[in-house]
């Protein structure tokens, strides 16, 4: 029977004991040696575990397309016309930004203004989500080998969704913009006030720190303010839903609804030079997709 | 062989785990498929084999997590090992009394986690509690018993576990 004990169960025992309490021992005395170790023991283990996890990804992935596609099909009708509707605003938009753009450029050539150099960038799949429920992270298919380091921001088209905690050599951990562990420096962009943006334990997100005289309000945008961290300035993270002002605090805060559904998120893109480190400076843009999931 | 199955277990734990289990969470929770493969693996195969795939599942699991290696080790391996020193002491498992018993494993972990996670005030612990902990802990119960129930239905488990 492969199942059976050991036949000196008294040996087995204390041999398990004192593993156990060596380990104990060697986490307390030298934590971040044996983290360290273990992480880099991991880097192998990484690709190993890469070839299920893929494969079963993409199992669901294919599940999922085709549940989308053939069998949610309630409301389409509705929802096309609604989009209809948004792109023609959205045209509208467009053509007056694309003004404003020229104007910009203009007028940013005549001050001599140094062009800001857009980051390099790699483009990602999300293969699975944190394994435990104490944190809101999610597992992306690129790691250590292909440049992914820990800190790096990861953002969608359509804004911060959070920044990379640890690599193996296959894969990253990100800890989303949601997680109360995360911290982003953030900016109110119509007002300019500074503050810290953490995420919530309901898996919302707030900015904390706020100036008691800012005159922030519902519906207000906050990017990233580019001062901390490897995000660029500029990138949007959410839009204020409530604010926070409490009497004989130093500070206010507010909740923000961010603006990539984290729950949702599928492909994304991991920013590997922080602002103002692109390499073509004469370029001016750098923005590369170095490879494609 | 015992190897193999062992490997095979840890290499299928993240993805069931990562990709899988999100989509049967309920009110966002899943269960902890390591802790519940660790005590089983303890309750059958005794402290030292309990201890090191408990370690082992702890350790590739955290790779995969933005938690603390250390509480991932300690609980897996933990459990584990707790699992086997009940398998030697306890004449009959049943389904039953295994889930409980990983109910308050579960419970045990998640209240070490809670307290190790830095910067949470009281207020923001309990939520934890409440809304993770404990509903995680009573989800880890179930499978464990329902795996266990399983089990029993194809194997005299009793007998494999006293061999």
């Amino acid at each position: 029977m492969w199942m059976a004990h050991s036949s000196s169960p008294y040996g087995a025992r204390r041999i398990a004991l004192a593993c156990f309490a060596l380990l104990l021992v060697a986490l307390f005395l030298f934590p971040s040696q044996i983290q360290g170790l273990l992480q880099y023991l991991g880097g192998p283990v990484g690709y190993a575990v890469r070839i299920p996890l893929e494969a079963i990804a993409s199992i669901d992935a294919g599940i999922a397309d085709r549940w989308e596609r053939y069998v949610v099909l309630q409301g389409v009708q509705e929802e096309n016309q609604q989009l209809r509707k948004e792109i023609e605003w959205l045209r509208g938009q467009h053509s007056q930004l694309r003004e404003s753009a020229a104007a910009t450029e203009r007028l940013t050539a005549l001050l001599h203004f140094k062009e800001q150099a857009l980051p390099t960038m790699i483009a990602a799949q999300v293969i699975g989500r944190d394994a435990t429920n104490r944190y809101r992270a999610i597992i992306l298919n690129k790691g250590e080998s292909d440049g992914i380091k820990p800190d790096m921001g990861v953002v969608t088209p359509a804004g911060v969704v959070g920044r990379v905690v640890k690599t193996t050599g296959a894969s990253s951990v990100v800890l989303l913009v949601t997680d109360p562990n995360n911290a982003i420096a953030g900016l109110i962009q119509r007002t300019r006030d500074e503050g810290i943006v953490q995420g919530t334990q309901q898996g919302l997100a707030q900015l904390k720190y706020i100036p008691l005289l800012s005159t922030l309000r519902d519906g207000d945008r906050v990017v990233t303010s580019g001062l901390i961290g490897d995000f660029p300035r500029g990138l949007v993270i959410g839009t204020i839903t409530s604010i926070d002002k409490q009497e004989g605090a130093l500070f206010q805060s507010a909740e923000l609804m961010p603006e990539v559904d984290v729950g949702r998120v599928e492909e994304v893109l991991v920013i590997q030079t922080s602002y103002g480190q692109s390499t073509k400076a004469g370029a001016g843009v750098d923005l590369i997709e170095k490879s494609v999931p | 062989m015992k190897f193999l199955f062992y490997l095979i277990l840890v290499l299928l734990l993240v993805p069931l785990q990562t990709t899988l289990l999100p989509h049967l969470s309920v009110w966002n929770i899943k269960p902890d498929l390591g802790l519940v493969a660790a005590a089983l693996v303890g309750l059958f195969a005794a402290e030292l084999e309990g201890l090191l795939m408990g370690l082992a599942i702890g350790w590739v699991l955290s790779l995969f997590s933005a938690g603390e290696l250390w509480l991932s080790l300690l609980t897996n391996g933990g459990v584990g090992l707790l699992a086997g020193f009940l398998g030697r002491q306890v004449s009959q498992v049943t389904s039953i009394s295994l889930g409980a018993g990983l109910l308050l494993v579960s419970l045990a972990s998640g209240l070490l986690a809670t307290m190790s996670f830095k910067g949470s005030d009281v207020s923001q612990m309990w939520w934890m509690v409440q809304s993770i902990v404990f509903p995680q802990a009573c989800f880890d119960g179930v499978m464990g018993a329902g795996f266990y129930w399983l089990l029993s239905r194809r194997f005299d488990l009793n007998r494999l576990r006293t061999e």
